[in-house]
């Protein structure tokens, strides 16, 4: 039964191995292939999920042990199941869309052998026990989407490449340095609610420590383009569209914010941290980000380029509501993570079909182009909508939760990122609005001509497109179950 | 009842407005009637609800839960929005008659109209927060409707204003909740009386925060940018229902935080006062300079805004003696609603055959045409405060309440300037309004016709629409004579919501001592409209009287302060922000240079543009050449980890 947790990591992997050694000619066979294993994947990701959910305690899976204290070994808990969930819901529905999406793009085994390998190192993420196994999976992650990133394999593509594997492996690095101390000065790297510190060891040098952790928030951070680590980011916004909507705005970036998640509430513990220089040092970042991040995205006129900043600054909500360090906080933030998955990718969607079917990537091109790709556009209103926080859709009940675990802190410098998620979400609706105000008021002299052959895509993109409006919006009506879910993880008591 | 009432009243309407574009593509006919029929079954509902109060909780929507309520001030302003919604709907045919775009308008107006219902039938702040929301979001279709610069660049002011109004009323809220740990205007009261005291200024400071937030929406100084700009532009069914209606929401929200959360503060009512009186006061003078007709009746909106907020702020001052402030301030938010329609549709219809606003096009336009100058004239002396007309009868109360506060004074010996001068800039901003609306009245109906003026060939106004603000402008009459059987029963109904004290017998209206206010403002009406209107706002010349624009073109809150503050923000955020990100940059090129220094068979490209060192012979695998940097960079960091073990463990 415990294996279950491991079959859809292992799968997937020789899955995607076994894509880019078979390389099905046919296309039929192949996008069969695809999708069966994706759909194999997320199907026994969920079956584990539903497992662990059932099971009192949840059974750890040791896949290889080392010593005593190392050990590559699995175990689904209340956090695991948010994003594990997040990922295996996401990914078939954009396997879907890329599928079609691809075809115009070429190298297809290669590139999705190596996008269903992610997928099982993801799930690796999301469902490691210790500290070692998600610093394996992490390193497999940088490695294994590297391909995905420099698909186009153009200068920009190789460039943001390189960008992409330096910026994320010299952040490893630096959290490698926090898991040893969390090794010498903890009881053990296993995950454990409240922190793993040996307090009587860690008396006396607690400045060291916090120095340390520091640098394993920035070191984890740099996946999570905190400022300023997260240049990659934007660059790499030159991949596949596919690439950038389930990487770059929900697998790999949320990898990161999820390991900060275990470092703070599973590794150093809150009561170690809370009130800490260290506290407020990476709070500051994660604020000074949600400012710089939408401030850029204003300033942006490539499309997709502005998507990536605006994940930049989303994503420091998501690090800002764990620095908070109380439960609130990592409420907060798993609320934030599965509505911004939800709401960015459906705009990254929409953004690869507006530059699939029109050509135009500049905002200031989309004159117009509302009327002739209603669905597309329609659906990227809605999400931006979201994202900006209308109520009452997603992103409003992402940053509600937030604000008010920042209050609940009584932390005044709490209150400074109360004041940046504002000023953020002013800035959200600017860059945001002035992507399809236009689209839908057109002003000045259209050309129809060009505008006439331009139209949505094909059903195989519209439907997951419409799915995921229609997901963001009733998860966030009836959000009340999936916030009553996120507090029992946040307390432990699941 | 009441809670399918309720909700039937909330979500139809958001149902309706996604069917706007199938009933479209059966055909134009079939559209325009579903426009109308939808108004028609909300108006229905809410009457219904007058005999229906209750409750309504939906506890798993939107996490904390919707609720709503029905009764007393909640039914009077849904009736009145839906009242509203259906007298724009039916000028609303003749205006789009030849507009591109119009299913998207009456799809916005669909889901403004279930917003607005929201905002006014909403029992706690987190529902009215959601829904006042999305009224600023859908309704901003109305004002970028036109399509042309000037519509996006109002738009950009109204959007601007609304986002960060509802942000400090998103901060004003959180404030709330932490501070009391509920958002239901019942429990409010006793939650603020077992407040300690050390704690008031909290609540203060969250009270300023959703001030700031409702009074963007209604157009409070100095957040009413938006007002000025937006009117002229939208179409005219949208301009009646955005200053008929949309800035009542704003006002709906200060009345309740000041009737529920901070009943007797003397800062908070201070603060109400003050901004009420400058807007009124801005508001009239801005109207008298403007030669725009919509402008100048948006900027009357604003006025009138002001007029209403110094209701509230008496409310507070009077204490338990405040039912006549309440009754002012409730009858002139349903008066100004009703008024601001039948002047805005009236200018609608004039648009629509002139294509023009400014006063100097439109001169002696309506000479021929005593229907229209008949309703407009109505429209105008109910917002003047003529007696006979339901804006008398609210302005009156309104002014009594602020002449009682000041016998109170007296009668305890407290100092009365303070209060004395506000009911004078009262009674003159009274007379303000009387010269402007004089002013646009004389300028399209009485003087000599413009020469360059289009004629339309066609009627000029169709039965339907003739029928809304001839309808409306009965009511005002209506309303005027007989207040005891109409207005004061709204007011009654009403103000129980306001938890507003007892009444003492029967007010009189039409006594000699509440006349004399009304005339003294027709006084002062007469006085600037024959001193200033006439010589310094326009000059006589052969073919008749030029207004000219006098208001100094520069001046411009907007233009002055807030959008180059905003520019230079920006500026200096992203040269920070540019500055800062550059350093994780440099580090990286830095350290490559130093690694790279002397192997062979790879370059550093001199000029940084492609940030990255790539690998001469292009046939080889990228990785292979440059893994070796990452690899190093992965090894530093192991080997500083593995040494500080060493020589501490």
């Amino acid at each position: 039964m415990q294996w279950l947790q491991a079959l859809p990591i292992l799968i997937s992997v020789v899955l995607g191995i076994g894509l880019t050694i078979l390389q099905p000619g046919e296309r039929k066979v192949r996008n069969a292939y695809i999708m069966g294993s994706v759909m194999l994947t997320a199907g026994l990701s969920f079956a584990a999920i539903i497992a662990a959910g059932m099971a009192d305690t949840a059974p750890a899976c040791t896949l290889v042990r080392f010593s005593s204290e190392f050990s590559i070994s699995l175990r689904i808990d209340g956090c695991s199941m948010v994003y594990g969930a997040i990922v295996s819901a996401l990914w078939p529905l954009i396997t879907l869309y890329s599928l079609d999406y691809m075809s115009h793009e070429g190298h297809e085994s290669r590139f999705f052998g190596f996008w269903i390998a992610s997928f099982g190192v993801v799930l690796g993420i999301a469902f490691a026990e210790d500290f070692l196994t998600l610093y394996l999976f992490y390193e497999l992650l940088t490695l294994v989407t590297l391909p995905l990133v420099m698909h186009f394999m153009d200068e920009k593509a190789r460039y943001a490449g390189r960008k992409y594997v330096v910026y994320s492996l010299a952040g490893a690095a630096f959290a490698f340095i926090g898991i040893v101390f969390l090794l010498r000065y903890g009881t053990t790297l296993d995950f454990t609610y409240g922190g793993v510190l040996d307090l009587a060891k860690a008396a006396g040098n607690e400045t060291t420590l916090w120095a340390v952790f520091v640098l394993t928030f920035f070191g984890f951070g740099v996946k999570a383009a905190i400022f300023p680590f997260g240049a990659w980011l934007p660059d790499a916004s030159v991949a596949p569209t596919p690439v950038s909507a389930l990487l770059h705005a929900v697998a790999v970036v949320k990898a990161g914010a999820f390991a900060v998640l275990r470092l703070i509430y599973f590794g150093f513990g809150t009561d170690f941290l809370r009130g800490s220089w260290a506290q407020y040092a990476v709070m500051t970042a994660a604020i000074l980000t949600i400012i710089y991040g939408a401030a850029r995205a204003l300033r942006t006129p490539h499309l997709k380029r502005r998507l990536a900043f605006s994940t930049v600054s989303n994503l420091s909500y998501i690090l800002f509501s764990l620095t908070l360090m109380t439960p609130a906080g990592l409420v907060g933030a798993l609320a934030h993570m599965v509505y911004h998955a939800v709401v960015k990718i459906t705009m990254f969607c929409c953004a690869g079909s507006i530059i699939q079917k029109s050509g135009r990537e500049y905002i200031y091109e989309f004159e117009g182009l509302g009327r002739r790709m209603p669905v597309v556009f329609g659906t990227f209103t809605v999400s931006a909508f979201a994202l900006i926080g209308v109520p009452p859709l997603g992103g409003f009940v992402g940053k509600w939760m937030i604000c008010t675990a920042a209050v609940l802190s009584e932390d005044p410098w709490a209150y400074f990122g109360i004041g940046a998620l504002i000023l953020s979400t002013l800035l959200t609706t600017l860059y945001m609005m002035t992507i399809f105000v236009r689209a839908w008021f057109p002003v000045g002299t259209v050309d129809h001509e060009a505008l006439s052959k331009i139209h949505d895509p094909g059903p195989a993109m519209t439907i997951p497109l419409m799915v995921l409006a229609a997901a963001g919006i009733v998860l966030a009506l009836f959000s009340a179950p999936l916030i009553e879910f996120l507090q029992a993880v946040s307390l432990n008591t699941l | 009842m009441s809670s399918f009432l309720l909700l039937f009243l909330v979500f139809f309407p958001f149902l309706a407005a996604y069917f706007v574009y199938p009933m479209r593509r059966r055909g134009r006919e079939y559209r325009n009637l579903y426009v109308r029929i939808i108004p028609g079954v909300e108006i229905f509902a809410a009457l219904l609800l007058l005999f229906a109060p209750g409750t309504v909780v939906l506890p798993q929507l939107c996490g904390l839960g919707l609720r709503f309520e029905a009764g007393s001030l909640h039914t009077t302003m849904a009736v009145l929005a839906a009242f509203l919604w259906l007298m724009t709907a039916l000028p609303s045919k003749e205006y789009f008659a030849d507009r591109e775009g119009v299913n998207r308008y009456y799809c916005a107006w669909m889901m403004t109209l279930g917003a607005l219902m929201g905002v006014f039938l909403a029992a706690d702040f987190f529902t009215l927060f959601i829904f006042f929301e999305i009224m600023s979001f859908a309704s901003y279709v109305w004002v970028a409707q036109n399509e042309n610069p000037d519509a996006l660049r109002a738009g950009q002011t109204y959007l601007a204003v609304a986002v960060f109004g509802g942000m400090m009323l998103l901060v004003g809220l959180l404030m709330l909740d932490h501070l009391l740990g509920s958002l239901v205007f019942r429990e409010l009261p006793a939650l603020v009386a077992a407040l300690e005291d050390g704690r008031r200024g909290e609540l203060l400071a969250a009270g300023l925060f959703c001030l700031t937030g409702f009074g963007a929406k209604a157009g409070m100084v100095p957040l009413h940018i938006w007002l000025p700009k937006a009117h002229p532009v939208a179409p005219a069914p949208a301009s009646a229902l955005l200053s008929g209606i949309l800035t009542k929401s704003g006002i709906f929200g200060i009345l309740i935080i000041s009737r529920y959360l901070l009943f007797s503060s003397v800062e908070w009512n201070g603060v109400l006062l003050l901004s009420g009186t400058v807007t009124m006061v801005l508001g009239a003078v801005l109207a008298l300079f403007s030669v725009n007709l919509k402008r100048a009746l948006a900027c009357s909106s604003m006025s009138q805004i002001g007029f209403i907020l110094i209701g509230v702020a008496m409310q507070g001052y009077l204490g338990e003696d405040n039912v006549l402030a309440a009754w002012g301030t409730v009858l002139h938010m349903v008066n100004h609603g009703l008024i601001k329609l039948v002047l805005f549709v009236s200018a609608g219809v004039i648009y629509l055959a002139t294509h023009a606003l400014d006063l100097n096009e439109l001169r002696g336009w309506g000479r021929n045409k005593p229907a229209l100058k008949a309703i407009f004239f109505v429209g105008a002396a109910a917002i003047v405060g003529v007696p006979g007309t339901s804006g008398y009868i609210s302005k009156t109360l309104l002014h009594e309440s602020i002449v009682e506060y000041v016998h109170h004074l007296e009668d305890i010996g407290r100092f009365a300037a303070g209060f004395q001068t506000v009911e004078w800039l009262f009674l003159i901003s009274g007379g303000l309004t009387a010269a402007y609306m004089t002013k646009l009245f004389a300028a399209i109906f009485v003087e000599k016709r413009a020469e360059k003026q289009r004629f339309s060939a066609r009627e000029y106004m169709t039965p339907a629409t003739g029928l809304a603000v001839g309808l409306t402008a009965c009511l005002l009459v209506v309303f005027g004579l007989t207040p005891w059987v109409s207005m004061q029963v709204i007011a009654e109904r009403s103000s129980v919501f306001l938890r507003a004290g007892e009444s003492h017998g029967i007010f009189r209206y039409f006594s000699w001592v509440n006349m004399q206010g009304a005339l003294i403002s027709l006084c002062i009406g007469a006085a600037v409209y024959l001193l200033i209107v006439r010589t310094v706002l326009c000059r006589r010349t052969a073919e008749g009287t030029v207004y000219l624009e006098r208001w100094p073109r520069g001046l411009d809150l907007e233009e002055l302060v807030y959008r180059p503050a905003v520019k230079g923000l920006a500026f200096l955020g992203a040269m920070c922000a540019r500055t800062a990100a550059g350093l994780g940059d440099f580090l990286v090129v830095a350290g490559e240079k130093l690694l790279y220094l002397k192997a062979p068979g790879i370059f550093v490209p001199k000029k940084n543009e492609n940030f990255g060192v790539y690998a001469r012979k292009p046939k080889r695998f990228l990785i292979g050449e440059t893994f070796a940097f990452d690899l190093t960079l992965a090894g530093i960091g192991l080997v500083g980890a593995l040494t500080y073990i060493f020589f501490t463990g």
